[in-house]
């Protein structure tokens, strides 16, 4: 062994340049890993350790549309000190009501926040609000014109601004928001009387735990005291669940982006180590001549590859490991929460055993190939050691394979999701490998064209040492990675566009008091007469029991069970709701006056495996309620109507306080004068206009698509870089065509034109590959990982692909440029 | 079981190269003995197969059949390691482009065999075989910063540091010009002269030839005429 370091050692400071391919292609890999699972850990960290301030204290309690019991509130206080927040959404509208927007309205009490701090921005003229006043977002400030000192009206309050919000600490666990927030305490809330029985607000108490106790246990033990309530708790350890899931989620997927990047990385590192000891043939064989065993020369080159690796996988991991301190300096305003600097030595450890095990798996056909190299091939040129892998070589490789996929699957955050991801990698680079080889093969069958240019094209595709079969993976892997990229960024930029429906609502209102229905119908009508107004009663509630057990007992909900984490919006209706189709069971009739019945959403209902005549309990406003299930349906969710879940047969909920919701159709030049008149006439009722949200949808999409890009960018790069070797390696055989047809009397185009036409076939072929698979994927990912709609933009989908394609025979091309700049004589002397 | 004085003794030996379907018999059933500290010069036309009966003398290829006893070793049962072990402490190789490994300093190249070998102060043995060539001021010198004789006198030293019993050298000068060439060959023939090794000399060149005691000449495949039989 010692011998073999020293002998390694010499060769590689002469042989270094060979190596770049395999060291570039590692360091972009790992790096991409690294970074993206130290950016995952560093959000989840941050979240866990901001936990009280994210949740606002170490015990949540929630409950919908009203607030707690003396008793409830009795037993809150005596877990510990205790903050009552109320949070809705409401308009916003200018003093003089000409101008409103949407936003959260948020009250707090005076021990608000437990965590944290709350403060204002310089320029504020009080530390927090007092009666009849209000601290707001820097973005309705914005949105309604409005300075420090001015007035906002909110319901029938008129509120002073007394500053703009710097730090909301609780911030990231309320979730998303549709608007802006303002801040006021609970007597301005009071004075707004948005809230009234109906109408939909959301309570929290935060619970201070004293130390020493476990707030998980006494989350328990709340929940347990309350369990018909409709209380959700939360405990420190799992604030902003759907932040938390999301990120979870969004990092998987870009963990295995980059595993991707990795793996293609792998591709380069296994050419450019063939490469490199295609040139080392005469030393490997000098060396036997010598008397080395093929046992020391494999341990001399494996030292070299194990040098190089190691400081590519170093570098790349000090890349990987600053990721999220470089995040959060350059991005740190787009995500849920400012990265923490920190180092994360778990997902720095699975890059660098992936580094690793990539550099083992692709290393180890080439090296084992200078075995077949003999001290007699010094005597003669040939395509000697070219033979397949050995049956322990190969059985080595799929264990290296295996371990990638295990580690891969094992720290995934869905492992069935992350298997069957790695085995379409696998999948697409041996459709791959049997192309190259099958490209080669037809080259080789196929009839010898009369014209010289498409001859030697085709004879460079099958000829000895030809490239076919590296190019063929670096280039369709190239172009596959495009084509996803480009499926999936378009399907995820169009998705609003195209599922808007023709005739899209303009509004939706909300909290429309039951008996004002007439009045709201009569203020819109009487701007826009052929405005289409569709109404639903609403009210919110928890699915708190399946059949008698307990949703709050059941251990671990799966991702598709949404619908029973929190409240949900609950109606009632006497007929299907317009966009739904019942797929079993039956609907009840329209004079249907029994016990309680509800329908559901057919992939809720299967997620947690409910049938017809199962019995599903809701809370609302503390009183349980059972309803048999009577049927299941199909919602199409892209009308943009009201969809909800859980419909209730009529009675079962009319007597409860309830508010309608509503959608509302008007002309486009109505759209202004309509929400003017509702913002004056009816200040409960909450406006949003369908263009604000697709625009707020719309960009949360166009960041998840940059994120995206930026992964898979570098799964691009080492594309580049594997095509780049691969035509790297192929060079000096171009060259050497290119010098002897220049000797014969070619021209430069001639020359040119032999290698377009190879690489153009080459790159038309896999162009159509990489479409259909792209397609694939890209459907994969949009509809099972973001669960939205697959839609492309063909246009740009095409583009991308044929500029690859372009580009690829650009460089191709740009490898015999060289050659063609020099005189024959002088070229052949320097081969 | 060889007479000791008989340092390789090849019988009937053939070998045949290529697929079932393009089939070229390169040797065919050589037969050939030579004793310790005796010179031979192996001549013959382009593909008369003297390269290749060198690369399978020297166990750099294994023959196809036949028995080749080189230095009481069965070479013809050897598979590719085990000929690099036997090649070790048997044979020096001198070949025409020299095959230098160009990462390694002149001094390192030579110092390889006896690494290889495991032996003991390598580098010393190196530095007094390459002073004995001519280059002791050269150690630190890689293959590119030397001139052509000088890579061949670093392939001589390289061939003999670990005193093989026999020592083959295919076209020797064929890459060097003329007063070169007879620079290395006289210094090749004083080494093997001062370390008694069997001198196995491939070559065109007739001059060259004659100075060795024994001439074997080839021809398709075969020996055609032997000055030693």
């Amino acid at each position: 062994m010692k011998l073999a370091w020293a002998l390694a050692l010499r060769d590689l400071r002469g042989s270094r340049a060979g190596l770049r391919l395999l060291a570039l292609c590692l360091f972009l890999g790992v790096a991409t890993l690294a970074g993206i699972g130290s950016l995952t850990a560093s959000i989840l960290g941050e979240l866990s350790a901001r936990g009280q301030q994210i949740l606002g204290g170490d015990i949540q309690m929630e409950v919908a549309q009203r607030l707690a019991t003396p008793q409830e509130r009795a037993a809150f206080d005596r877990l510990g000190p205790t903050s009552e927040t109320l949070r809705m959404r409401a308009m916003a509208a200018t003093a003089d009501g000409e101008t409103s927007v949407l936003a959260e309205l948020k009250g707090v009490d005076a021990a608000y926040p437990l965590y944290g701090e709350f403060r204002l921005a310089e320029g504020a003229t009080k530390a927090r609000p007092g009666a009849g006043e209000v601290a707001i977002a820097p973005a309705l400030a914005e949105k309604l014109s409005l300075s420090v000192g001015d007035l906002l009206r909110f319901g029938d309050a008129q509120l002073r601004v007394i500053g703009l919000i710097a730090e909301e600490p609780d911030r990231v666990g309320e979730g998303f928001t549709l608007g802006p927030v303002a801040i006021v305490d609970l007597i301005g809330l009071n004075a707004t009387a948005l809230v009234q029985p109906g109408s939909l607000y959301t309570t929290r108490y935060r619970i201070k735990a004293p130390a020493l106790t476990d707030p998980g246990a006494s989350a328990v033990r709340l929940s347990a005291r309350f369990p018909g309530a409709g209380w959700e708790v939360q405990d420190k350890s799992g604030g902003a669940p759907g932040t938390r899931r999301f990120v979870e989620r969004l990092g998987q997927f870009l963990g295995l982006v980059g595993l991707t990047a990795l793996i293609v990385a792998g591709i380069g590192v296994g050419n450019g180590v063939a490469s490199w000891l295609d040139g080392k043939r005469g030393a490997i064989a000098t060396m036997k001549v010598l008397g080395a065993e093929s046992r020391i020369i494999s341990a001399v080159y494996l030292l070299q590859i194990a040098l190089v690796a190691l400081a590519a996988i170093v570098l790349g991991l000090l890349i990987g490991a600053v990721a999220p301190w470089l995040t959060a300096t350059i991005a740190g305003n787009l995500l849920p929460v400012t990265p923490r600097a920190d180092l994360y030595p778990i997902p720095l450890a699975v890059a660098a055993t992936q580094g690793v095990l990539i550099a083992l798996l692709f290393s180890l056909a080439p090296l084992a190939r200078t075995r077949a190299i003999t001290a007699a091939s010094l005597f003669r040129t040939g395509v000697e050691g070219t033979e397949r892998p050995s049956g322990g070589v190969l059985g080595v490789m799929a264990l290296f394979a295996a371990a990638i996929a295990g580690l891969a699957t094992a720290t995934a955050y869905e492992p069935k999701f992350a298997a069957i991801f790695i085995a379409c990698v696998a999948g697409l680079l041996l459709l791959l490998s049997l192309l190259g080889t099958g490209i080669r093969r037809l080259a080789a069958r196929l009839p010898r064209p009369k014209a010289t240019l498409p001859r030697l094209a085709l004879g460079n595709l099958h000829r000895p040492g030809a490239q076919t079969g590296r190019l063929v993976v670096a280039l369709g892997l190239g172009l596959t990675l495009f084509a996803t990229l480009a499926f999936i960024q378009t399907s995820l930029t169009t998705q609003i566009e195209r599922t808007v429906p023709k005739r899209a609502p303009s509004f939706f209102a909300l909290d429309i008091p039951k008996d004002d229905e007439a009045r709201f119908r009569g203020a819109v009508t009487g701007i826009a007469p052929k405005a289409d107004i569709q109404m639903v009663p609403t009210l919110r509630g928890p699915v708190v029991a399946l059949n008698g057990k307990r949703v709050a007992e059941m251990k671990e909900l799966p991702p598709e069970a949404w619908f029973l984490r929190g409240d949900r919006g609950l109606t009632f209706a006497r007929d299907l709701p317009p966009g739904s189709r019942v797929t079993k069971g039956k609907w009840w009739p329209a004079d249907y006056a029994g016990e309680p019945l509800v329908s559901i959403d057919e992939r809720a209902a299967n997620a947690v495996g409910l049938k017809i005549g199962d019995v599903l309990t809701i809370s609302v406003l503390g009183v349980e309620l059972d309803a048999k299930i009577t049927s299941f349906r199909e919602i199409n969710w892209d009308t943009m109507g009201f969809n909800f879940v859980l419909v209730f047969s009529p009675g079962a909920l009319e007597a409860a306080p309830y508010t309608l919701a509503s959608t509302l159709a008007v002309e486009p030049q109505m759209e202004a004068a309509v929400a003017r008149a509702v913002g004056k006439g009816f200040p409960a009722v909450s406006i949003i206009r369908v263009k604000d949200v697709i625009v707020q949808v719309g960009s949360l999409l166009q960041q998840m698509a940059r994120a995206i890009a930026a992964a898979a960018s570098v799964a691009v790069l080492a594309g580049i870089a594997v095509l780049v070797g691969a035509i790297a390696a192929a060079r000096q055989a171009r060259i050497y065509d290119a010098v002897l047809l220049k000797l014969l009397g070619g021209t430069r185009a001639q020359v040119l034109g032999a290698q377009a036409i190879e690489y153009g076939a080459l790159a038309l072929i896999l162009s159509v590959l990489a479409l259909g698979i792209g397609a694939g994927a890209s459907w994969i990912a949009v509809t099972r990982v973001f669960d939205l709609d697959w839609t492309p933009g063909w246009t740009v989908v095409l583009g991308t692909v044929a500029a690859g394609g372009i580009g690829t025979l650009l460089l191709g091309l740009a490898g015999s440029l060289p050659a063609l700049a020099a005189r024959p004589a002088q070229a052949l002397r320097s081969l | 079981m060889s007479s000791p004085h008989i340092v390789m003794n090849a019988r009937n030996v053939t070998l045949t190269l290529g697929s079932a379907a393009a089939r070229v018999d390169i040797l065919r059933g050589v037969d050939l003995s030579v004793t310790q500290g005796e010179t031979v010069a192996l001549l013959g036309p382009s593909g008369s197969g003297k390269s290749s009966l060198m690369a399978v003398l020297a166990g750099l290829e294994r023959a196809t059949s036949g028995k080749i006893d080189i230095a009481g070793a069965d070479f013809g049962v050897m598979d590719e390691d085990q000929l690099a072990l036997a090649r070790r402490r048997r044979i020096g190789v001198i070949l025409q482009a020299f095959h230098l490994l160009p990462t390694m300093t002149a001094l390192e190249n030579v110092a390889v065999p006896l690494e290889l070998a495991g032996e003991t102060d390598v580098f010393a043995r190196a530095t007094a075989e390459l002073t004995q060539v001519g280059l002791g001021e050269r150690l630190g010198h890689y293959p590119v910063q030397l001139s052509g004789g000088e890579q061949q006198r670093v392939a001589i030293a390289r061939a003999l540091v670990g005193r093989p019993a026999l020592l083959f050298a295919d076209e020797p000068t064929g890459n060097l010009d003329a007063a070169t060439g007879a620079t290395i060959m006289d210094m090749l023939f004083a080494r093997q002269c001062e370390t008694g090794a069997t001198l196995f000399v491939i070559t065109h060149d007739a001059a060259l030839a004659e100075r060795c005691e024994r001439i074997v000449e080839m021809r398709d495949g075969l020996i055609v005429r032997d000055t030693g039989a």
